[in-house]
């Protein structure tokens, strides 16, 4: 019983180095390809309004997380989809791969962990009851190169 | 150095040095699984393989907790409230441990299944250390390489105590150590198929750990019933009868008084508690002076036995019979 599972175990692990090594995939990967589906192409962001970080404009949403989110796309030579609409219904679209990332002033403390992907914070303000709170978006679920990539940026900005 | 005493059963020196070892190796154990727990939980994220894995380091505490705790009750003498002694607090303890383990594993295995059927895709991202953004995955790896080591070697040191002892708490907690590299290969394996894109490969590694959480639970269980059920003395692996069995029974019909003999002996924890009943030839009482003799004796032939009773008999009862080898 025991020597099946080790070999088992083996044949896994020598089936993922080889996965690894002769596709030449790079760690991590998204199952669903979202980094590479949306770079040079169209990056669907969700907006739900949340002053000073997401307003709705005339034309387009403005805010400090909108302005963000447009140095990120153009990191990935992506052209911005603006989607307006409630945290939930943006959070389900996200959930189900119809969006790329969802911003309104969530916090590091948002129930959504659950459901999609939440970044490290990447900056710190203090709420209307003056308690510290982080700042974080929200990306689709198990899509990790692309989650990489968008943390890589965020801490890069150096608003922390 | 004070001698050690299991309840009235002085241990042998061999026994008593092991004993010291072995409590000595248990406070190693726990030690090592602080760290462990504390370095994995750090760097948990949202791999199920890792939830399961950790789970199973702050889990395996219980065993080694179970031995300390045992260890120090049933030195106690016996009393008139407690005439049998204390060591059945081992049985107890082990009961405890396989019980935590099986309910831990059953959680883990529902858990992890409907992750698996809901497909959740594990999310990681990045981590900053020492001025560099890198995936947490790493991190996760390499925390699972440096705590799957440890264990193997302890169990292999605790399980050679666990016969010296005759000790079945000690033998799980051995042999659950001894396994253990196969639960980080598990994690390693779960992170590193999210790290490929392979996010059902973390569920599947989660289900293996649970299904080793549950298999060693139920194994704990099985054994610590046994005994606490009075089935018939096994050695310290449950692989097959106590030799004392038959030993003491040899010893007994050797006697020129005894036509026939045989014993039921339980283990009590690590002491036997034993019954002997002897058919006296042709049906002649034996004077108490003789039944002594025999009975001093008998105790003489290993240190497990102390709590031991000779009845003379007319006919041996059925279950001794058919058990004794003729």
């Amino acid at each position: 019983m025991r020597r099946w599972i080790v070999s088992l175990l083996q044949a896994i692990c020598i089936g993922a180095l080889a996965l690894t090594v002769g596709c030449g995939v790079s760690i991590p990967a998204d199952p669903d390809d979202t980094l590479a589906r949306v770079t040079g192409s169209k990056l669907r962001v969700g907006v739900s309004p949340n002053p000073p970080w997401t307003e709705l404009g005339e034309s387009a949403p403005r805010g400090t997380e909108v302005d963000l989110v447009k140095a990120f796309a153009q990191t990935l030579d992506a052209q911005i989809e603006w989607v307006v609409g409630g945290e939930e219904s943006l959070i389900t679209a996200l959930e189900h791969g119809e969006l790329h990332l969802v911003i309104g002033g969530l916090t590091a403390d948002t129930p959504w962990v659950e459901k999609v992907a939440i970044t490290k914070p990447y900056a710190e303000t203090r709420d209307s009851r003056g308690e510290r709170q982080k700042l974080v978006m929200a990306a689709p679920p198990g899509e990790n190169a692309y989650l990489l990539a968008l943390e890589r940026f965020l801490l890069a900005q150096d608003l922390r | 150095m004070t001698d050690i005493a299991f309840g009235r059963t002085t241990l042998p020196a061999h026994q008593a040095a092991t004993l010291r070892r072995a409590i000595r190796f248990e406070w190693i154990t726990i030690g090592f699984l602080v760290v462990a727990v504390t370095l994995v939980g750090l760097v948990l994220g949202n791999s199920q393989a890792m939830k399961a894995a950790w789970a199973e380091d702050l889990l395996s505490l219980a065993p080694p907790i179970a031995f300390l705790v045992a260890t120090r009750i049933i030195r106690r003498p016996h009393t008139p409230k407690w005439p049998y002694g204390y060591h059945r607090s081992t049985g107890v303890a082990h009961l405890v441990a396989g019980v935590a383990l099986a309910a831990m594993g059953t959680f883990l295995i529902i858990d992890s299944g409907a992750g698996l059927f809901t497909a959740d895709h594990p999310s990681i991202g990045s981590v900053e250390l020492f001025g560099s953004v890198f995936w947490l995955g790493w991190l996760m790896i390499g925390a699972m390489v440096i705590t799957g080591v440890p264990p193997v070697f302890l169990g292999r040191v605790k399980m050679k105590l666990a016969e010296d002892l005759h000790d079945k708490v000690l033998y799980a907690d051995a042999d659950m150590n001894k396994a253990d590299w196969m639960t980080a290969l598990g994690s390693i394996i779960g992170v590193t198929g999210i790290g490929l894109g392979l996010w059902w490969l973390d569920a599947v590694a989660a289900l293996f750990i649970s299904f080793t959480i549950l298999s060693d639970g139920v194994k704990n269980m099985r054994s610590a019933i046994r005994d606490l059920m009075d089935a018939r003395a096994t050695t310290f692996d449950n692989a097959r009868p106590d030799p004392v069995i038959a030993k003491v029974e040899e010893y007994l019909t050797s006697l020129d008084w005894v036509a026939e003999a045989g014993a039921r002996i339980r283990d009590q924890g690590h002491v036997l508690h034993v019954e002997c009943f002897v058919v006296p030839v042709d049906g002649r009482e034996p004077s108490v002076e003789v039944l002594t003799r025999a009975r001093i004796a008998a105790v003489e032939l290993d240190w497990r036995l102390q709590d031991l009773v000779i009845v003379p008999v007319a006919e041996l009862p059925e279950e001794v019979a058919a058990a004794s080898p003729r």
